[in-house]
């Protein structure tokens, strides 16, 4: 049976799950951590390169967002199943697709606002610098698409976690586990032999997210993200599947 | 309406239900009663299509569970055990929250469902607390609230009463038995005099079986080996005495004794099957001796609830421990 999506149900849990965010401290630690570090990295560059990019974003934001996505996912589900309210979710005209899916949408949508504050500092270039100076738009909007993206499918991968165990200690250590080998795979790549290196270098986070740092959008880099976030978000529906057998 | 058929589930090698077949009619409100582990619980998620059946069926409003689990789950209401809330939201905002996602959109008639939820489940007082910072009692209400939010016609509460004061216990149950005037209502319990105060009707489980299956009553008369007949008569003792004990079918006279607020109580014991009331009638007039009390002694569902589980935690190498 082909799953029927109840959008306005699966719309009602994000909003609940973007607004849960919002009213523990969970996402505003993160948010803080995230600008705090991209503050950082972008007038570190600035002011030692003397140049207008945010090219310095790109550098150690993936590996923050290895830390902090699975923070944010973490108890997405687990504290769902360890309180129980999971069979209150589950007993509601609700597909599996649904819980999954609003669930993910929710973190999606903080995600989103995260990356979109980032935009302040590209903004910020185009007003500070000198005319002429050229800021390029393209390298700055391929780099936030580039954190995007990566955090959604990170998201996906901590929300698979997140459905393994009742607690969230060990759904993080798992997403970040997941996250890390995505992470760390291009960077070893060079140290792999040859056929072993090129897979690596694809399964890796890094390429991808170069070559949008250069502001190139191919959609081999584009299908790499879907694929990857559809596949752990599929794996999180067959979990839910099997917790009902 | 609710029926099952054959409802087996395994986990493992325990067989946590086995075979169970029982029908409860529209409008019909029965008590799930058993010691813990009995498969109230897993009984009542395969109802509510929580978990699947291994064999048998589940049907709830003419629609199968297995093959429509979300039209079954429209049409039902479900308190899960230990009734778990969303702690961090405001009990109208719970109240929201289930009400969209079981369907209510409408902004409009949604608010109208809360406020009337409210009102029924006597919620208006904490209305805009944190569901983490109600008392027990308030939180089972809102347990009971959500679960009605869509006004289901078949409600299933498993432990609705647990852990609550005797207080709450009374409240919660005024509440049932309000709810149960229009609806089909399932309730599981290991509290007796629940099951007497507001169930038409009792399954007792058993280890994953049906042990009994009646009226509150007719599981007290059905498992008395014998009658007890409690009466007393104005008259000479001691011939009052030898008068009873010669009734035919009177197997034992005991007495007088004060019993309770009558004084001068015989206690005459017959066959289950013989009712000595009319002799006792006969004879009283015949000899001229009012009849100041007479009744009989019915098991208590406590008794007959003990008869038909204890054996499983009372039995032979067991007693010892």
């Amino acid at each position: 049976m082909t799953p029927v999506l109840q959008v306005r149900a699966v719309l009602a849990l994000a909003q609940r799950e973007f607004k849960g965010y919002f009213e523990s401290p969970a996402a505003y630690v993160a948010m803080v951590v995230f600008y705090l570090v991209s503050g950082y990295l972008f007038t570190a560059t600035l002011f030692l390169s003397n140049m207008a990019t945010i090219s310095g974003l790109a550098e150690a934001m993936p590996l923050l967002l290895t830390f902090l996505v699975p923070a944010l996912t973490m108890g997405l589900l687990s504290e769902e199943l360890k309180s129980g309210t999971f069979e209150t979710l589950a007993t509601l005209p609700l597909e599996d697709w649904d819980i999954a899916l609003g669930k993910f949408l929710g973190f999606c949508g903080v995600h989103l606002v995260t990356v979109a504050g980032l935009a302040f500092y590209p903004v910020l270039l185009r007003l500070l610098a000198a005319p002429g100076a050229g800021l390029d738009w393209g390298e700055a909007s391929g780099i936030l698409l580039g954190l995007l993206l990566m955090g959604l499918m990170y998201g996906a991968i901590g929300l698979f976690a997140s459905s393994l165990s009742r607690s969230q200690v060990v759904s993080f250590v798992i997403a970040f586990l997941f996250c890390f080998i995505f992470f760390m795979a291009g960077n070893l790549a060079r140290f792999a032999p040859g056929a072993a290196s090129t897979l690596m270098e694809f399964v890796g986070v890094d390429s991808h997210l170069d070559t949008l740092a250069k502001g190139v959008l191919d959609t081999r880099d584009l299908l790499y993200f879907a694929s990857i976030t559809f596949a752990f978000l599929y794996l999180t529906v067959v979990r839910l599947q099997s917790r009902r057998l | 309406m609710i029926r099952a058929e054959k409802l087996t589930k395994r986990f493992g090698d325990i067989t946590a239900v086995d075979g169970l077949d029982f029908e409860i009619q529209v409008g019909q409100i029965v008590g799930f009663l058993g010691p813990n582990g009995a498969g109230k619980t897993t009984t009542m998620r395969m109802l509510t299509a929580y978990l699947p059946a291994d064999q048998g069926r589940a049907v709830v409003m003419d629609l199968d569970v297995a093959e429509h689990p979300l039209e079954v789950r429209r049409r039902l209401g479900y308190l899960p055990e230990n009734n778990p809330l969303h702690e961090n939201l405001e009990v109208t905002d719970a109240l929201h929250f289930v009400g969209r996602l079981r369907g209510l959109y409408d902004d409009k008639a949604r608010t109208e469902r809360v406020k009337a939820v409210v009102k029924t489940c006597g919620l208006g007082g904490v209305a805009g607390r944190k569901t983490g910072e109600l008392s027990k009692g308030y939180r089972q209400r809102l347990g009971l609230a959500q679960a009605i939010i869509h006004d289901p016609d078949v409600l299933v509460l498993d432990e609705p009463t647990s852990g609550l004061d005797p207080n709450q216990v009374h409240e919660v149950r005024d509440l049932i038995r309000e709810l149960k005037k229009e609806k089909t209502l399932l309730l599981s319990t290991h509290i007796l005099s629940e099951v007497q105060a507001v169930c038409d009707r009792v399954i007792i489980l058993n280890a994953g079986r049906i042990a009994a299956d009646g009226t509150p009553d007719e599981l007290s008369g059905s498992l008395q080996n014998k009658n007890r007949l409690h009466l007393s008569l104005k008259g000479p003792r001691d011939t009052v005495r030898s008068a009873l004990a010669s009734i035919p079918g009177a197997s034992s006279v005991a007495g007088p004794a004060a019993w309770g607020k009558v004084s001068d109580a015989f206690v005459v014991e017959s066959e289950a099957s013989v009712d000595l009331r009319e002799e006792v009638f006969r004879l009283a007039s015949s000899k001229g001796w009012p009849i100041m009390h007479l009744s009989i002694e019915q098991l208590s569902l406590e008794e007959v609830f003990r008869k038909l589980t204890g054996s499983a935690e009372a039995g032979p190498g067991e007693g010892a421990s």
